[in-house]
């Protein structure tokens, strides 16, 4: 057994809907509220020029700040959705329809329909299933104007230390923010939620996408940004990965047939899709095309 | 029946299911009833609307507090009473999944008690929630075979859910519905010639009515999902004057006031659900029309945490990687 982690100092604080830590050269802020109200609703769907999710956490933010450098990282659920494809769906888009759309369309065109479609208005086309592969907004790029650039794979500090991380040191600072829901009118699932631990090492953060499509598909994009304390000059690694698979596929991952609860579980679906072979998940997808898929992995240095 | 009925419902207040063999006489009771009902039910104002509830027990617990008992307050709820997917997911303590405050089981009951009881005090009107293939895949099946160990609760209700009336009326002017209009409906007469005892089909006149949402658009517009339509509201205030009537009140959308008035105040979404799935933040509301078919909104917030009712504490720290 390994010497306890000794706890460095640290300063908590706490208001109704935001909580921060201080620690080292770094702050960081959690800001959890209630979903957005009608008017900031309308005021987003005007400017992002697509309906919003129907849970739009608006006012949830996560923030990372180096005050030396004044570096300041985060993630918002309007950068976030920014992301999403608004307009035409194209190639690497991703694009898909309800599990349903043939037949349904089916049932309205066909000869055997008992009622015609009406005229219909081209409503504004735009990705329904929310995909984003947001990964953060750069609030600040600090005095030095820090660059994401390609880590070296021969850098071991230039990769995501999943033996630290996964050591049972105290946690600090713990948040869970969520950024969006939308339950797609109960055809599946999108969910953005992003969690932080701040531990007496490192800064950790994973921002998670998750989608289900019933009958069509699951899709998962992770972004992870992980700094130590340690690290001189200080450095920030992040790492994106994308997956997807049929939905199917996905299911005879279920450890019991008939209990279908975890595929609404972000956190079994990115199980399954991360657990499958680099080429099934990360390559072939589910067949859209989507530009999501794989892995990058970026590291930025900051420069007081 | 009666006082055995009452005790039941007295039960079913303090959130305690009733026994398997109840459930199955009440759920038969039911189907006697409903199935006398049309289509678009008839009622007479002054009566009170309810939204989505969504088998959050005890905000259903207040909002009876805010509008008054059945059947003193004669009732419409055109909301799903059940949960949707995304309440249930655990988020990231599996273990959380009890005590997070589900008891859609109870809701549903409650509410079907209350008819079997006072039929002419409350009316139950279809949600796209109360169908085989929704429940069975998410939630309310997987609580039925907790609470009673079998699936037989889950399939009698169901049994009912395809008697639920699709529509109601209030005076002949305010027009209840879940979803919203279909293409194929001009008239309010033409609901009457459905055959709505089955499941939820995915197309057709009945699922426009349980799914269809208005939009900010002109004329009929068809979802980017590729399924559904979106109603502009030119298409809501042309069938609010073809039938006379002065408001459509609907459900199945989340609004964050409680309710949202659209295209002159011509449809309504009403939301009666607060601190939706036990995050949202967001107040609920219920419509009230008085005899004169006045509206008022009055709107509520989420019932105080309760042991049993929804924890609001923070998740626990969790070793993500």
């Amino acid at each position: 057994m390994a010497a306890a982690v000794a706890v460095p100092e640290h300063k908590l604080s706490e208001s109704p809907n935001s909580r921060a830590i201080e620690i080292f050269d770094w702050t960081v802020t959690a800001k959890t509220g209630p979903i957005s109200s009608a008017a900031q609703c309308d005021a987003l769907q005007a400017s992002l020029g697509i309906p919003h999710p129907e849970m739009m956490f608006g006012y949830n933010l996560l923030q990372i700040k180096h005050r030396p450098s004044g570096w300041t990282y985060a993630f918002r659920s309007e950068d976030a959705l920014r992301g999403v494809k608004s307009g035409p769906l194209e190639d690497g888009d991703g694009g898909v329809k309800v599990g349903y759309a043939d037949t349904w369309l089916k049932s309205r065109t066909g000869a055997d329909s008992q009622i015609p479609l009406p005229q219909m208005v081209a409503t504004k086309p735009y990705d329904w299933t929310y995909t984003t592969t947001y990964a953060g907004s750069l609030d600040d790029a600090g005095s030095r104007n820090a660059q994401w650039t390609p880590a070296e794979p021969s850098n071991a500090h230039h990769s995501i230390p999943i033996a630290e991380l996964s050591r049972p040191d105290p946690i600090l600072f713990y948040a869970e923010i969520p950024l969006f829901d939308d339950e797609l009118h109960d055809n599946g699932a999108s969910h953005l939620l992003v969690r932080v631990r701040v531990m007496p090492t490192c800064i950790f953060i994973l921002s998670r996408f998750t989608l289900r499509v019933d009958n069509v598909l699951f899709r998962a994009h992770d972004t992870r940004v992980y700094h130590s304390f340690a690290s001189a000059p200080p450095l920030v690694v992040r790492e994106t990965r994308g997956w997807e698979a049929p939905h199917e596929r996905v299911k005879r991952a279920l450890p019991r047939r008939d209990d279908l609860m975890p595929l609404t579980d972000p956190n079994f679906i990115c199980k399954v899709l991360s657990d499958m072979p680099k080429e099934v998940s990360q390559e072939a997808g589910a067949g859209t095309g989507w530009r999501g898929l794989g892995t990058v992995v970026q590291v930025t240095t900051l420069q007081p | 029946m009666p006082s055995d009925l009452d005790s039941q419902i007295e039960q079913l207040i303090q959130c305690n299911p009733i026994s398997e063999e109840q459930v199955k006489r009440l759920c038969i009771k039911a189907r006697e009833i409903l199935i006398e009902e049309s289509n678009v039910q008839v009622v007479d104002a002054p009566v009170t609307i309810c939204g989505d509830i969504h088998g959050q027990f005890f905000d259903l617990m207040e909002l009876f507090k805010i509008g008054g008992t059945c059947p003193e307050t004669n009732y419409i709820f055109i909301g799903a009473a059940l949960p949707s997917p995304t309440c249930l997911v655990p988020m990231n303590d599996p273990g959380d999944f009890v005590d997070r405050g589900f008891y859609s089981v109870e809701t549903f009951l409650l509410l079907l008690a209350l008819k079997v009881r006072y039929p002419d005090r409350i009316t139950l009107i279809r949600g796209n929630h109360e169908s085989r293939q929704i429940t069975q895949v998410y939630g309310f099946y997987d609580e039925c075979q907790r609470k009673y160990g079998s699936s037989n609760v889950w399939r009698w209700c169901c049994e009912v859910f395809d008697y639920l009336a699709l529509g109601a009326i209030v005076d002949g002017r305010v027009f209840c519905v879940h979803g919203g209009l279909s293409p194929a409906l001009q008239a309010i007469d033409q609901i009457r010639t459905i055959d709505r005892k089955q499941e939820v089909p995915h197309d057709g006149a009945m699922c426009d009515l349980l799914w269809s949402d208005p939009d900010d658009i002109t004329g009929w517009g068809l979802s980017p999902r590729g399924a559904g339509f979106l109603f502009g509201a030119d298409i809501t205030k042309t069938f609010a004057h073809h039938n006379a009537i002065d408001l459509i009140a609907r459900a199945h959308q989340l609004a964050m006031e409680g309710y949202k008035l659209m295209f002159d105040q011509t449809i309504v979404t009403v939301w009666s659900a607060p601190n939706y799935c036990y995050r949202c933040g967001n107040v609920a509301s219920i419509l009230e029309l008085d005899e004169h078919l006045v509206q008022e909104y009055k709107v509520f917030q989420h019932a105080p945490s309760d042991v049993r009712s929804v924890p609001l504490k923070r998740p626990p720290a969790d070793y993500f990687l």
